[in-house]
Formats: structure tokens, C-alpha cells, sequence
């Protein structure tokens, strides 16, 4: 099928909804396509960065994930949101490129966790990425998708084609795992252990 | 769950994250911060999730506010396109050659017909690999044995046991090492009996079936 360029193409204006823009890249038109590039490859590019061993693969990672978009577009049924489908093909492939390269872990300076608690916020968010860089590719792919990326777990589950179950129990592993990491953390959790008692 | 109020902790906890990013439905949200307002403890996990959705938020991307370098997708895609563009034409001219559907099965069937007619002779005419004990064969009129020695008797030893027989090799061995042996033209009817009873017992032989050559088998 001949690719279409066409500027007259509804569906290639910058603020027609997902699905519009994914019929018309299954009918090939590139200018559609285009759209739907620029508007994923900023949320992409970031969740892939977060989460891929060696974050300078992430725009050619994008790039595979959009190559997929083009050629599979007849594939989407439309039971999940557009969204949801793209960052599908996404978590798999982060998936593959982690199981490939193994995880990136950032230096966790246990002798620097007490400065940064009383140095304040920004050293605080240097540590949960460190420590968010421990968890394992599943529990980490919960969270980014969550806070990063802002997915009910709903879609996430759609995203990791896994049941809601699955999605809840990795995001408790994946909370209890961080306090048990990041004293910022854990030490709110001993309030709560006493809350309880 | 029928009503917020209803919502257990345990539910409340566990939807605790997504209270925090706001994708809850409109009724789950209501019942979890109805929960979260008279738990501590979920009101403690809530300050923990938001601290959380902070760290993870604002990491320092590079600025995504340019339009991304599409150079090398498109690139890709032309490959791609160029690629099934090529196949549709080829595609296109198989079916202006054939036709419809139906014409191509009619061709094949056509073909497939010619085939099985310029073959069958090839396959009337061939010769088995092997001969069966059983199987018709064509002998002048007389009478014969099919036998079978044991493989360890050589030529000799086959000749030495003949010798006293009024039977001559007629033909063999086949692949199979079936000898057709063809009694002397004045064997008596039950002399030629006696031999094959006899030859039933003897030392080396595995097999013996008397056959009638007649010209016609």
C-alpha cells in the first residue's frame, strides 16, 4: 500500500484523538503517524530512560517501539486504550533489553542516606531513584508506570498483560522493598508497625 | 462493594498508589479517601506514596520540547514500505496473470491433471525393489520351487546340495534370496513331491514352495 503524505488528511492534525490518528496510520498515512510520534516520544523516551540498563538506547528503543506502532497498527483491537497498547509494546521491550543487559543499579551510599534525610528534598529524591534502581524490572515497572507515566492499575495490567492482582501484589513488593532500602521511608514505617501495636 | 463506606483496609492500602497518581474511578476514590480520612495508617502510607511520585516525576529529562529527530523511523518506514510496495506489485501482476481465485484453482487443477497423465506410465512400468515368494512371475511351463538357503551357504554348498535332486537353478538369487529352481522335465508328479518334503528338512534351507510355470503367471 502506497504510504500517503497527504496535508489534508483529518486525521494528521495535531489534535485528533489517539485512535483517530492509529486508523489512519493503518491506512498508512505518514502524516498521522508523525503525530502520534511527536506526541509519545516525550512519555517514551522518559519511561524508557528510567528504566533500560543504558539510558542512551532510549531514543532508538523509541524509535523500535514506534517502528512496531507502524507495522502492527491492524493488530489493535481496540478493547485498551491507545495509550495503553503503545506503552505495552514499550514495558516488552524494556523488558527484553533488561533481561539482556541486566539492571542498571545506582550507587546506594548507605554511609550518605543520613545526610540526605537532613539535607532535605532533593537529596531525598536522589536516593528513591537509587533505590528504585534496586527493585527488580517488575516492581519498577509498576512504579514508573504509575507515577511517572500516570496509568490507573488497570492499565498497567493491560500493559504488562498480567491479571490486577499481579499488578496490586508488585506494587506492595515494590513499596515494602523501598522502605526497606530508604530509611526515609522504613522509618515512617516503624510508626505505622507501632500504629498498629 | 456497594457503598464507600464499605471499602476494607486492606482495599483502601492496596489502592492507596493510585489514589496518589488519580486514576482511581470516581467511586474507588471516594471510598479510599473516605477510608484514608479516619485511618492513620493510611493517611501516613499516603504521605509516603506522594514523597515517592515526587522522586519519580521530576527526573531530569533532557528537554522533550523540540521535535524529536524522526530521521532515522522514517527511514525505516521507507524501507518497510519500499518492501511491501515491491510485494503488492508483484502481487498485482500475479493477478492480472491468473485471475480470479477460482481461475487459479482451475489452473492448478489443470496442471496437477497433465502432471498424474505424463507420469502414469513411469508409474505403471515400475519395477518393485523386491520380489515376494508370493508374487506372480512369469515362468515357461514346467515345474518349479521357490527356496530360500541360509545366507551362510555359499555357491558351492548350494551346488553340492542340488546335486542329488533332479532340480536346476532357473533363475535367482532375487534381492531377497529367492532361488526358483525348476524340476528335470521327467520328474514324476510324486518324486517331485518327495523332494520338496524332503527339501523342507534339510540343513540350510529356510523356505521351499513348489510353483507351476505355465506361461501365463
Amino acid at each position: 500500500m502506497t504510504p500517503r503524505h497527504s496535508s489534508e488528511s483529518a486525521a494528521g492534525t495535531e489534535t485528533a484523538p489517539d485512535r483517530t490518528l492509529l486508523a489512519a496510520v493503518r491506512a498508512r498515512d505518514r502524516r498521522a503517524f508523525a503525530v502520534l510520534y511527536r506526541r509519545y516520544h516525550p512519555r517514551l523516551h522518559g519511561y524508557l530512560r528510567r528504566l533500560l540498563p543504558n539510558p542512551v538506547f532510549a531514543d532508538e528503543i523509541v524509535d523500535d517501539v514506534m517502528f512496531v506502532v507502524w507495522k502492527d497498527a491492524r493488530r489493535f483491537r481496540g478493547q485498551s486504550a491507545v495509550s495503553s497498547w503503545i506503552f505495552g509494546i514499550a514495558y516488552r521491550k524494556a523488558m527484553s533489553a533488561i533481561r539482556k543487559e541486566g539492571r542498571y543499579q545506582a550507587p546506594l551510599d548507605r554511609g550518605a542516606d543520613a545526610d540526605a534525610v537532613a539535607a532535605g528534598s532533593s537529596q531525598d529524591s536522589e536516593l528513591l531513584r537509587a533505590g528504585l534502581a534496586r527493585l527488580s524490572a517488575d516492581h519498577r515497572q509498576v512504579l514508573e508506570l504509575t507515577y511517572f507515566c500516570g496509568f490507573s492499575y488497570r492499565e498497567i495490567a493491560e500493559i504488562a498483560d498480567c491479571p490486577i492482582n499481579t499488578v496490586k501484589t508488585r506494587m506492595f513488593h515494590a513499596r515494602r522493598r523501598l522502605k526497606h532500602l530508604l530509611p526515609i521511608l522504613a522509618g515512617d514505617a516503624k510508626e505505622d508497625e507501632r500504629d498498629r501495636a | 462493594m456497594t457503598a464507600p463506606e464499605m471499602m476494607s483496609h486492606d482495599t483502601a492500602a492496596e489502592l492507596l498508589p493510585w489514589l496518589v497518581n488519580d486514576s482511581l474511578a470516581a467511586g474507588e476514590r471516594e471510598a479510599v479517601r473516605k477510608h484514608a480520612t479516619s485511618c492513620v495508617i493510611c493517611r501516613r502510607e499516603l504521605a509516603q506514596l506522594e514523597t515517592l511520585r515526587a522522586a519519580i516525576v521530576p527526573v531530569d529529562d533532557p528537554d522533550t520540547s523540540a521535535a524529536p529527530d524522526m530521521r532515522r523511523i522514517n527511514a525505516r518506514i521507507d524501507a518497510l514500505v519500499a518492501g511491501e510496495t515491491a510485494g503488492s506489485l508483484l502481487l498485482a501482476k500475479m493477478r492480472d496473470w491468473f485471475g480470479n481465485p477460482w481461475r487459479v484453482a482451475f489452473l492448478a487443477q489443470t496442471a496437477a491433471l497433465v502432471a498424474l497423465v505424463a507420469f502414469w506410465p513411469q508409474l505403471e512400468g515400475t519395477e518393485p525393489e523386491y520380489t515376494t515368494l508370493t508374487e506372480p512371475q512369469i515362468l515357461p511351463r514346467g515345474h518349479y520351487v521357490r527356496i530360500v538357503f541360509d545366507p551362510t551357504l555359499d555357491a558351492a554348498a548350494i551346488s553340492t546340495l542340488l546335486e542329488s535332486t533332479p532340480l536346476s537353478i532357473a533363475s535367482g538369487p532375487s534381492a531377497r534370496g529367492v532361488y526358483t529352481l525348476r524340476f528335470a522335465e521327467d520328474t514324476a508328479p510324486t518324486d517331485r513331491a518327495a523332494i520338496v518334503a524332503a527339501l523342507h528338512g534339510t540343513p540350510g534351507v529356510l523356505f521351499v514352495q513348489p510353483v507351476s510355470g505355465d506361461e501365463e503367471k
